[in-house]
This record gives C-alpha cells, structure tokens and sequence, in this order.
C-alpha cells in the first residue's frame, strides 16, 4: 500500500513537472507507467499495458473482444480520475455498453461521425482531432475507432499520418491506441496487439432460458506474435 | 394622378420603362420590367391638362421604339389595370374609377389560376361583375383576398406606393477656378471630393459599418492573454466576420475564481484554459452535437442517449474499484440494420444484412422488452446469435438481432466484440 502511494505521489509530482529539473535518485525509474487494462493475462501480455507518449494498435476480427478490451483500459483510466477520448468516425460506441463496462461517461470524451461509412472527409478529420486530443496533453488515453473502416478509406489518408500523430504524442503521458479490423501502424515504442475470437460462451445447453455469457479470445504481441494470452469478457447481461 | 404604363409584347427590358418614368417623374413603382406605375402628383405647371401629359408619356415611349400602353388615373390600380387592359391612352376622371374597369375581363386583376377557375365556376367574366359582389359573401368563401379582390375590382388602392430606389450614381465634380500642378493642394482638393462621396455611401447603408459581436464562455475563469487570444482566434474562424476589422472591442466579465480542493493523491485536474482551449479547436465536432460526454436517458428504450458538454468536475472517489472482469461490448449500427432472418422452429435460423451474412450457428433468447405505450411505444424481442460469417475464419461473429413487434421487422442492433 505504502509502495502504490509512494509511486502515485511520484507520478503526480512529474507530471506537474516539480521534479522535473532534480537528477534522480538512485534506482529511481523516471519512465510513466502503462495503463492497464484490468484484464491480467493482456497486462502480463503486454509487460504492464499500453505504453504512454507512444502509438499502439489492437486489432483483430468480429467478435475478438477489441472493443470490450479497449472499453476495459478506458474505464482503468476513467475510474482513477483520469480523461480519456474515444474517436468514433463510423458512430459505433454504445454508451450504455461503455457504461456497464466501468467508462466514467462525464470523464470520457466521444467524438462521433455522422454516419456508419465514413468518407475520406470524415476520416481526416478525425485524425486531426486526434492530433489536437493528443498535443493538448489533458487526455490519460485516445483512442481512434477504424474498424468497419475499409482499407482502401484508410489508404487514402496522407501516408504520414501515423508518424505525424507519434511525433505529436511521444512528448506527453497519452497513450494514442488504434483499434482496427487489421493491423494499422505501431509507433517504436508502441504495442500491437492481435486479438483473435476463439468463441462465444454460452450458458447453458441450446434452449430458452439460455444466456450469452462470455466472449473468448486470445490476444497475440511482439514482432511474430510469439506471446499469447488468453482471455474472457463476460456479457452485459 | 397615377400614370399606369405597360408594353404588352415584346417584354422591355428590366429597366426600360422604368427609365421611361424617370424622365416624368422620380417616384416609379415597379414590380417587374412590366407594368410600371408613376407617381405624376405636381405635374400640372408643365402639363396642362391630364391628356397632354399622357400624350406625352406616349411620345416618349415611341422616341424609344416602345409601344406603350398608357393609362391615367387617380388610383393606383385603375391606373394599373387599365395600362394592362386598354391599348393606346386613357385617361380616368376623379370618381369614374369603378365604372372604366367594369368592362374589363377579369383576367386583368391579380389573380392566381385557383382563383381565376372559382371566378368562371361562378359565372363571372368583368371586373364589374366582381366589384358588384357583397363584401361579406365574398370574406366569407375567399377569406381576406374576397374584400381586397372587391376593392381592387372597384378601383380603391390597398397599401402604399413603394417607388423604386433610383440607381445611385457616386459621381462628384469640383470645377477649379484655376489649375492646380501640385500634389500636395490636389490632396486638400481630393478631401473636398471624397468626404461628402463617402459620406454619401455610408447614408445608402452601402458601407457595411456593422458590429460582429461574438461571445466566448469558457468552462472556467481565465486571466490568460495566451488563452483568450486562441479562443478568439479559432471563434473568428469558426464564424469570420463579413467584412475587414476596422476596430476590436473586447469586453470581460469578472467571475470570482473557483475555489478547488486540490489533492495530492488523485490524478491533477485538467488546466480549464487548456481544455477550454481543445473544445474551441474540436469546434467542428461539438457544434453539430457530434462531440462531448455521453449521458443516458433515464428509460429502457435501448439506445437512448444524449450528448451533453464535455465538462469534466473533480474526482469523486468511488465506493469501490473498477470491476476487474472485462464486459463485452455492443458496438451499435445506427440506425439498426434492417435485416431479412430465416426462421426455423421459433429461433433465427439464418441472417441477411447490409454487410452482414451467415447461417446462425447457435443462439440465445428471445428476451421481450416493450415500453413507451404512452407514447412512441416500442416492443421488441432480443437475440444473440453467433453466425458462421464468411471470411472471419473459424471464430464466429456474434451479432444482438431483435424483431420489432410494432412493425414486424427484423434488425441488426449491433455487433458483440
């Protein structure tokens, strides 16, 4: 308990940059922690989380959990106080799904786009305001929702998109996460994850009365996705 | 006395017989390039008689390749309708009004096809025949336009003559009494000129001279010069001012600064100039409702929310943690997908979407829900079934289906991921 104060009280002093100009101290780790997800096998996966001040992607098919587990990480980040923002070019965020998962509503900022398909218009501006989300250094975690987003949409946007919005948050505590149906683009530092669905889970046998009660999936990191995890959401119901 | 004046074919120019009633009078109404009225009140010093007036009118009209229509008289409309109605000259004597357009067919009045049809079912073919009508049986079956129709038939003017505004010319001369060769009294001259020229447009309203007033709230009090200059900044291009700045006012309301309970464990709180800075720059989402904090309606209807301003207050510690199970999530088509479901046995069997396509490899359900009866009632029935969707490899798409109940209809509410 001593040590979490102690490591909370250390992070607060660095970010409002008290410490800023002191050597540190021996043994002392400068680096802002991960956010965590909450969902153990992914953290361990993930050697702590999503890294901060990099560019990090979760992608996988329908039904593989990446919005539940990107749900997940905002309501870490919500819950302690922190801002967050989700970037919803095709409108797809269901707030009372968000809710029932633990996402603070008031500390969560939604930007959504107007339709289910969204253009090449739309898409750009999006991306900006993930830029200006990210620059503006208030937000703990911004996320920009690309699944259902065509590639051929994606391609169209200027090829240095991705290195622009590394180059904008590396220098801030914001931890930019990509969810797409396929891999996007990871910044050095940055994490993909690839999700994959192994099956819904079911309540019982096939019959009335039977409940959804789970999604499995199994989550893939590093360079040849040689680490796995497995992991379960549980329904809403 | 009103002067009507009409060219029946071919139609003038816009301003060709507005031109012509210049040349008699200022004061010409005109709703089109097509009759004009003239205002000839004071004209009987040049023009003896109301006959030489108007023969005058016609003259002028042929000096200038028109073949006028002219019609004198002491209302407005019978000058008008007798311009459209009588070729040549007319000449109306005060009183005789009712009686010159009672001839005429009644076409001539202003009337819209409706009209024109109603007045023939009823076997009315003059003008007379109109203004011989009862006031009150006419109000009665045509409403307000009865009593004015009646009035016009019978030559009585409704409203006001509204002359057209003459083209302004901004023209000034300064006549020397000798010649001036220097640059330096041409500019004392050139002010003389210039002023009133000036002072000229500003009087016509031809000088936009308009304040572009514009209010900024932002979420917290600021005393930040760097703050406020942005806000400014990205107000001004988010709704530009119509013309040039000539000159900036700016005016602040003093707020007494919030008082904050700051704590040394929670995470710090956003800078409000900051965050007030970032919405102005997202001004394109939250302006069209497109961004902010999302609130849920206190309803069952699925779906509901609304989206209220991103104002994020202190932390108010939570009871207890953040539940470290993960929720699956509903990722919402809106508006729901309509969907064609093949049925077998009571359950879905297999789905058929925008997008959307496969066979229901196992299901649970149905769950009914209804609501709203009093008002726009909903009733629906819920399923969750996982589809061997192609393309997704071995790992099933598991989609939340419901058929509307009201409507008889099935769709797609969102994708479970």
């Amino acid at each position: 308990m001593r040590s979490t104060t102690k490591s909370a009280l250390e992070d607060l002093l660095r970010e409002r940059r008290l410490a800023a100009d002191a050597p540190p101290l021996r043994g002392e780790d400068r680096r802002l922690r991960p956010l965590i997800t909450g969902i153990a096998p992914i953290d361990a996966l993930l050697y702590g989380g999503f890294p901060r001040g990099q560019l990090s992607e979760v992608f996988g098919p329908s039904s593989s959990g990446r919005t539940g587990l990107v749900q997940a990480l905002l309501a870490r980040s919500t819950h302690g106080g922190a801002l967050a923002a989700f970037v919803d070019p095709a409108d797809r965020l269901d707030p009372a799904s968000a809710a029932a998962a633990g996402v603070d509503l008031a500390r969560l900022l939604w930007l959504r786009g107007p339709s289910r398909y969204p253009g090449p218009k739309v898409l750009a501006e999006a991306v900006s305001a993930v830029g200006t989300l990210a620059a503006s250094g208030l937000f703990e975690a911004v996320v920009l929702d690309l699944v259902g987003v065509p590639e051929v949409e994606r391609r169209r946007l200027p090829g240095a998109t991705w290195i622009r919005l590394q180059r904008v948050v590396e220098d801030t505590s914001t931890a930019l996460v990509l969810l797409a149906d396929g891999h996007v683009a990871s910044g050095p530092g940055g994490l993909s994850l690839a999700l994959a669905a192994t099956g819904p889970r079911w309540s019982g046998p096939p019959g009335p009365g039977r409940l959804l009660s789970g999604l499995g999936a199994q989550g893939a990191a590093g360079r040849h996705s040689l680490r796995r995890a497995d992991f379960l959401l549980r329904t809403l119901a | 006395m009103y002067g009507g004046l009409h060219v029946p074919l071919p139609l003038p120019s816009e301003s060709a017989l507005l031109d012509l009633g210049r040349e008699f009078t200022p004061r010409v109404e005109a709703r089109g390039p097509t009759p004009v009225l003239l205002d000839l009140h004071g004209l009987g010093r040049v023009w003896p008689t109301p006959q030489a007036l108007g023969q005058a009118i016609v003259d002028e009209a042929r000096l200038r390749q028109l073949e006028a229509q002219v019609a004198l008289a002491w209302s407005r409309a019978t000058a008008l309708v007798l311009a459209r109605g009588r070729p040549g000259l007319t000449v109306v004597p005060a009183g005789r009004e009712s009686e010159s357009l009672a001839p005429l067919p009644i076409a001539l009045l202003e009337l819209d096809v409706a009209q024109l049809e109603l007045f023939a079912r009823w076997g009315l073919r003059t003008i007379g025949d109109l203004a011989r009508l009862p006031a009150s049986g006419l109000a009665e079956r045509l409403g307000p336009d009865g009593p004015r129709l009646r009035r016009l038939a019978r030559g009585e003017d409704d409203g006001l003559f509204v002359p057209a505004r003459a083209p302004a010319a901004f023209e000034m001369t300064l006549e020397l009494d000798w010649p001036v060769d220097g640059l330096e009294p041409l500019s004392f001259l050139l002010a003389r000129v210039l002023e009133p020229l000036c002072a000229g447009l500003v009087a016509l309203g031809l000088v936009d001279r308009s304040t572009h007033r514009r209010v900024l709230k932002p979420a917290a009090p600021s005393a930040e010069p760097r703050t406020w200059r942005t806000l400014v900044l990205l107000d001004l291009e988010a709704h530009p001012p119509r013309d040039a700045i000539q000159a900036i006012t700016v005016r602040a309301e003093p707020t007494p600064s919030r008082p904050v309970q700051f704590s040394l464990l929670d995470p710090a709180l956003p800078s409000p100039e900051r965050l007030a800075e970032t919405m102005a720059r997202l001004h394109s989402w939250t302006a069209a409702g497109r961004g902010g904090a999302a609130l849920l309606l206190d309803t069952h209807r699925p779906g509901a929310f609304a989206i209220g301003t991103f104002a994020p207050g202190p932390v108010v510690p939570k009871a207890t943690e953040a539940e470290g199970a993960p929720r699956v999530a509903l990722r919402a088509f809106r508006p729901p997908l309509p969907a064609d479901v093949a049925v077998r046995g009571g359950a879905p069997a297999f789905v058929a979407a925008a997008g959307i396509r496969g066979a229901v490899a196992a299901h649970a359900g149905p769950w009914r829900a209804s609501g709203d009866w009093w008002d726009v009632a909903w009733s629906r029935e819920e399923w969750d079934v996982a589809l061997a969707a192609s393309g997704s490899g071995s790992g099933l798409s598991v989609y939340r289906i419901f058929r509307d109940r009201l409507r008889e209809a099935w769709f797609v509410e969102g994708e479970l991921d």
